[in-house]
């Protein structure tokens, strides 16, 4: 597999470092070859794509310049910039007007958008390497009974991003299902986590999450496993459920501990017969 | 509350000349947008209601929308793509919201947080800048140093789109 340009976001790398430490530690265990390039906001998708359209789409092109100047797709650790990216992606490689606009715009900063890249979600290129995520894994997690939480932005608009079903996302099950752990269905799981209704009212952000957790909780899960940093914080600071984040997940069944993953800096550690210290 | 029956022409023609506004003309009505909204389950249709915010886009009664500061019924929405989905018709309704934020926006309407973010975003090429205790939690953790975006490219954009001017002044 070919090297590919890893865009980590504003929140993970500046928020949730264990988050980007567990990704590259499952990535090299994989050997997924990843680089760094001065990204800057995807630009995100509730708050700044409310902003300016026109603002959000060159913001997301002059990041797709940069993996397209070393010919390299991307690959995304939070679903909201994967969203943005695949999306303005998908939206210059298709609308030629819009792509001349955006590259006038560009053109300030001495950059053409060309739209020769791809922007993958780390969710897909996981599974993609399912068959080598099968061979490393030395430990089974058979006491995880997990609720899969897949996030809004990750499949959805379905008709651009293609990638998985947008109700009830396979790839993320599968890699789930190679680690041992049990996957409980529960009734909420299609819900949001909440976060982007936090900027307009917080409490409104909150009562979400606190009813997925809930219905989580009902079906039997004992912790919540997501794959967008967004979600994770969202869900982890109400203190229902434990929230493992998927990397962490393979990285546990892979040989890696609590310690070792810094899992201190959650702040959900156990609840429901689950202690993410004994993992 | 009642309902400002008067149309807009100048603002119908603007919602349905951008992205894939056209679409509009082709909803029914038929509620399942609102009905599968998790926003609408909980604080109520007659707060934040997708399919009304459709009607009065389609109809360019532009008074039920804009002209309100941080209203409800347009910001409350959460971006999540249900409506999207589940619309039998396809139309891309959080896109033709972003349209209608857009304009709010332009009008000075749009809620605090949301031009705070973008002033982050405006200041530091991101929407969370980086702090000193992370900084040093990422070198403990064998973590590099990021490169960084030129500001001046960002803010080059920012300003050719003219967000400069719509963020808050302290």
């Amino acid at each position: 597999m070919a090297e590919m340009k890893l865009f980590l976001g504003c929140t993970i790398p500046n928020r949730l470092p264990f988050l980007e430490a567990a990704a590259r530690k499952v990535f090299d265990k994989l050997g997924i070859q990843t680089s760094d390039a001065p990204f800057a906001c995807c630009p995100e998708p509730v708050g700044f794509h409310s902003i300016d359209h026109e603002a959000w789409l060159a913001m997301g092109a002059r990041n797709l310049c940069l993996a397209e100047d070393e010919g390299k797709d991307i690959v995304s650790l939070c679903n909201g910039c994967y969203q943005t990216l695949a999306v303005v992606n998908h939206e210059l490689k298709e609308k030629s007007a819009e792509k001349e606009k955006i590259n006038a715009i560009l053109a300030k900063i001495n950059k053409e958008y060309k739209g020769t890249i791809n922007v993958k979600h780390f969710v897909h290129v996981l599974h993609d390497n399912l068959p080598k995520i099968k061979e490393a894994i030395t430990k089974q997690l058979s006491n995880l009974k997990v609720a899969v939480h897949a996030g809004c932005h990750y499949a959805r608009p379905s008709e651009i991003l293609k990638s998985d079903d947008p109700w009830k996302p396979q790839k993320q099950r599968d890699i789930i299902a190679a680690t041992g752990a049990t996957i409980v269905d529960y009734e909420l799981e299609k819900l949001c986590c909440g976060n982007g209704a936090g900027y307009y009212n917080k409490e409104t952000g909150t009562e979400i999450a606190k009813q997925k957790i809930e219905s989580a909780k009902a079906a039997g899960a004992n912790c919540i496993v997501v794959n967008c940093p967004a979600c994770f914080q969202q869900l982890d600071t109400q203190r229902g459920l434990p929230i493992i984040y998927l990397t962490e997940l393979l990285a546990l069944a892979m040989g890696e501990d609590f310690n070792s993953l810094n899992m201190k800096f959650h702040i959900t550690k156990k609840g429901d017969g689950l202690e993410l210290k004994s993992l | 509350m009642g309902i400002d029956v008067s149309v807009d022409v100048e603002f119908r023609r603007k919602i349905m000349d951008m992205h894939q506004g056209a679409r509009l003309m082709y909803c029914y009505q038929c509620n399942h947008c609102t009905y599968d909204c998790p926003i609408s389950k909980l604080v109520g249709s007659d707060v934040y209601n997708p399919r009304k915010l459709i009607l009065h886009s389609f109809l360019g009664m532009k008074g039920n929308i804009l002209g309100k500061k941080e209203n409800p019924a347009l910001w409350a929405c959460m971006t999540c793509d249900t409506c999207d989905e589940v619309c039998p018709n396809d139309i891309e309704l959080t896109n033709i919201f972003y349209v209608l934020r857009n304009l709010s926006v332009k009008s000075g309407e749009a809620p605090a947080a949301y031009l705070m973010q973008a002033k982050t975003i405006f200041e530091n090429g991101k929407a969370i800048p980086m702090s000193g205790p992370i900084e040093r939690r990422r070198g403990q953790m064998g973590l590099k140093s990021l490169p960084e975006a030129p500001l001046d490219e960002i803010q080059t954009i920012l300003k050719e789109r003219g967000v400069d001017k719509v963020l808050p002044a302290e």
